[in-house]
């Protein structure tokens, strides 16, 4: 089956900055892809290149094996997108943007119209002028715009951005949705991991435009590794520091001082091994605390955290 | 085709769902309006229609050469040269002579009526250049502005396309505020001053003597000669606004220019260069009415300068707007 989405050692340099150092990586239908990075990381200037805003140094973007370069129109006749914010006119209303947008693609009924309005729930406020929409009606109204021609990727630039916890829930919500009603790919941006980890099925991570890694979501983070699974372990123990040594001796594990507590990764067969070379050696344990190693603890360990916002 | 049509209505919904569209039609209305209500204080409409209008004439142009002759009177007494070609002598000599050619031939003058606002409008015509320039200037810009253009430009129709809808709808709102203003002006001409007839006929002064056209036709050749300017200027401020994404600096460099275009022409009008102007092209009127204003240009040579221009500003426009990046502000 040809890729939904495909990025072909994708590059872009402005002046001599090279701002996009070679993205490969592919997206298919059904799934929601996370493609998260710091700030300035290169982000939005993929996307850009993605949807043909802005011209491709190197390499290529296909959308079902058609060149967004050679190809325009067939390409982008199969992308919806908001890139950065969801713009739209100010004086119209959501219903005479919408029939704006669909007036460019040939074969958008009002039906259809009607639908993707139903589909994000703004059945009410479509007949207002979009200049007093909150910031997450504008998100809604910009995922509808993306939706209008049926597209099979769809592309969201920070949909979060701006919204309060409640509004993030509900955007997370009704995208896992329209991946499934509708089938399409999601391409989903974000700086923040925990807002979008929930809902994708793969998470990209991009930093200084590179991708540095890519990590399947639902699987849990020790299936995809080859490595053997790793628990978060803490230890509440006296004396600390005998402990902690004896952890170095005899088991080779480099635990972290954090007041009267330990911690280290361990395996979870490993953890009744140390407890007792701990008992043994008269340490008294007060808790013992396990805990799985988290995408956002991976995450912070690849991109560093102070990097993140 | 369909497609194409698609995109110029969505344009033209996008200008005329505005209030400052609308504010410009108020404004215009009102000038018309204003214009005609001025007009009616200073002259006297119906003073040729009833069976004397031969002697009406003939006073008329009695009362013009008692002028002529109390102004030089007094030049004279002032002892101060007054010379054939005086202005103020000219002026009235004019209207004896245009008085006398509807005599001699027996015509009998319309009085002021719809028709002839029509054509006393002609001067409006400035007006509808400067709102097609401030139209022309927004149409890019304020995509760019509003961020929408992100939005327009991941359709499947190339850039091309989409900036050809734009232009033509500028050319389209020009051609809506031609209508509006002439239709505008002949409601409120019948209302104020009557109908002169169905196609009327005007006494007019060509090539230093006096015929009789048709009023119609001269009021499309009036507008028709400013509709050069304003199509030259509107694709400059088009430009402008495409390159720099900029609307208050095309609207203010485009109009800065049709101010002051006869300006620089007579600045320089002593080089070589000068007839390379475009301002010096733009007035195409030259050419049937009288010399032309630097020597030894021709219509047609007026027609190339100005092709050559209108092609740079097109091709300007396109190859910048196909060509760039959309990133951020
Ligand atoms: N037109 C440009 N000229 C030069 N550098 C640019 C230009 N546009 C973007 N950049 C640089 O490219 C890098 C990537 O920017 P981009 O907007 O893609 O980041 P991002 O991942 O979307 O960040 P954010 O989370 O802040 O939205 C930044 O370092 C930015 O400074
Ligand atoms: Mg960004």
């Amino acid at each position: 089956m040809v890729a939904a989405m495909e990025l072909i050692d994708l590059k872009k340099t402005i002046g001599n900055k090279e701002i996009i150092k070679g993205l490969s990586f592919s997206i298919q239908k059904g799934e929601v892809f996370g493609f998260i990075g710091p700030n300035g990381a290169g982000k939005t200037t993929t996307i850009r290149m993605m949807v043909g805003l802005m011209s491709i140094t190197d390499g290529d973007v296909r959308i079902l094996g058609n060149s967004i370069k050679t190809d325009f129109s067939k390409a982008v006749r199969e992308v919806g997108a908001i890139v950065e914010n969801p713009e739209m006119y100010p004086f119209m209303t959501g219903w005479q943007n919408l029939m704006h947008y669909a007036r460019m693609t040939p074969g958008i009924t009002k039906e259809r119209v009607k639908e993707v309005i139903h589909l994000v729930g703004l059945e009410k406020p479509i007949k207002e002028k979009v200049g007093r929409y909150s910031l997450g009606m504008r998100q809604r109204l910009g995922i509808a715009q993306a939706l209008l021609h049926k597209p099979s990727v769809l592309i969201l630039d920070e949909p979060t951005n701006g919204l309060d916890p409640a509004g993030i829930r509900e955007i997370r919500e009704y995208i896992r949705k329209i991946a499934l009603e509708e089938h399409v790919a999601v391409i989903i941006s974000s700086h923040l991991l925990s807002e979008i980890e929930q809902m994708c099925d793969r998470i990209g991570i991009i930093k200084n435009g590179e991708l540095i890694a890519i990590q399947a979501v639902r699987e849990n983070v020790e299936a995809s590794n080859q490595e053997v699974a790793l628990e978060q372990v803490q230890i509440e123990a006296t004396p600390v520091d005998k402990a902690i040594n004896l952890l170095r001796t005899n088991h080779e594990i480099e635990a972290v001082r954090n007041d009267n507590m330990i911690s280290f990764r361990s395996s979870k067969e490993a953890i009744p091994k140390l407890i007792e070379t701990l008992v043994k050696h008269q340490i008294a344990i007060y808790q013992v605390g396990v805990s799985k190693v988290t995408l956002e603890d991976k995450f912070f360990n690849l991109i560093g955290e102070n990097t993140i916002e | 085709m369909s497609r194409f049509f698609k995109l110029v209505f969505n344009e033209q919904f996008k200008i005329y769902i505005r209030k400052s569209t609308w504010i410009m039609y108020i404004i215009l209305a009102g000038l018309i309006i204003g214009n005609a209500a001025l007009t009616n204080s200073f002259d006297e409409p119906n003073k040729y229609t009833d069976d004397n209008w031969r002697e009406v004439l003939e006073e008329e142009n009695k009362l013009l050469q008692q002028d002529n002759d109390t102004y030089t009177q007094e030049m004279k007494e002032n002892d101060q040269e007054v010379t054939e070609d005086d202005s103020y002598l000219q002026f009235n000599m004019t209207e004896i002579e245009k008085n006398n050619y509807y005599l001699e031939n027996d015509i009998q003058p319309h009085s002021y009526g719809a028709w002839q606002f029509v054509l006393d409008n002609a001067m409006l015509l400035s007006v509808v250049s400067l709102l097609t320039i401030i139209i022309a200037a927004g149409i890019v810009a304020n995509e760019f502005r509003w961020g929408t253009i992100k939005l327009l430009l991941i359709r499947p129709i190339s850039r091309s396309v989409v900036l050809l809808s734009k232009y033509v709808s500028v050319l389209l709102f020009a051609l809506f505020t031609l209508i509006f203003v002439y239709v505008v002006s002949l409601l409120v001409g019948g209302v104020f001053f009557g109908f002169e007839g169905i196609n009327p006929s005007i006494v007019i002064e060509k090539n230093s003597a006096f015929t009789d056209v048709s009023m119609v036709s001269e009021v499309f050749s009036a507008y028709g000669y400013s509709i050069v300017n304003l199509v030259m200027m509107t694709t400059f401020a088009f430009m402008i606004s495409v390159v720099f994404r900029n609307s208050a600096l095309a609207i203010g460099v485009a109009i800065f220019l049709m101010m002051s275009g006869n300006t620089i022409v007579a600045f320089f009008s002593d080089r070589d260069w000068a007839k390379y102007i475009l301002f010096a092209n733009t007035d195409l009127k030259q050419y049937a009415s009288g010399t032309p204003w630097i020597e030894g240009m021709t219509l047609s040579f007026s027609i190339t300068v100005l092709l050559v221009y209108y092609i740079i500003f097109m091709a300007i426009s396109w190859i910048v707007f196909k060509k760039r990046d959309v990133a951020g502000h």
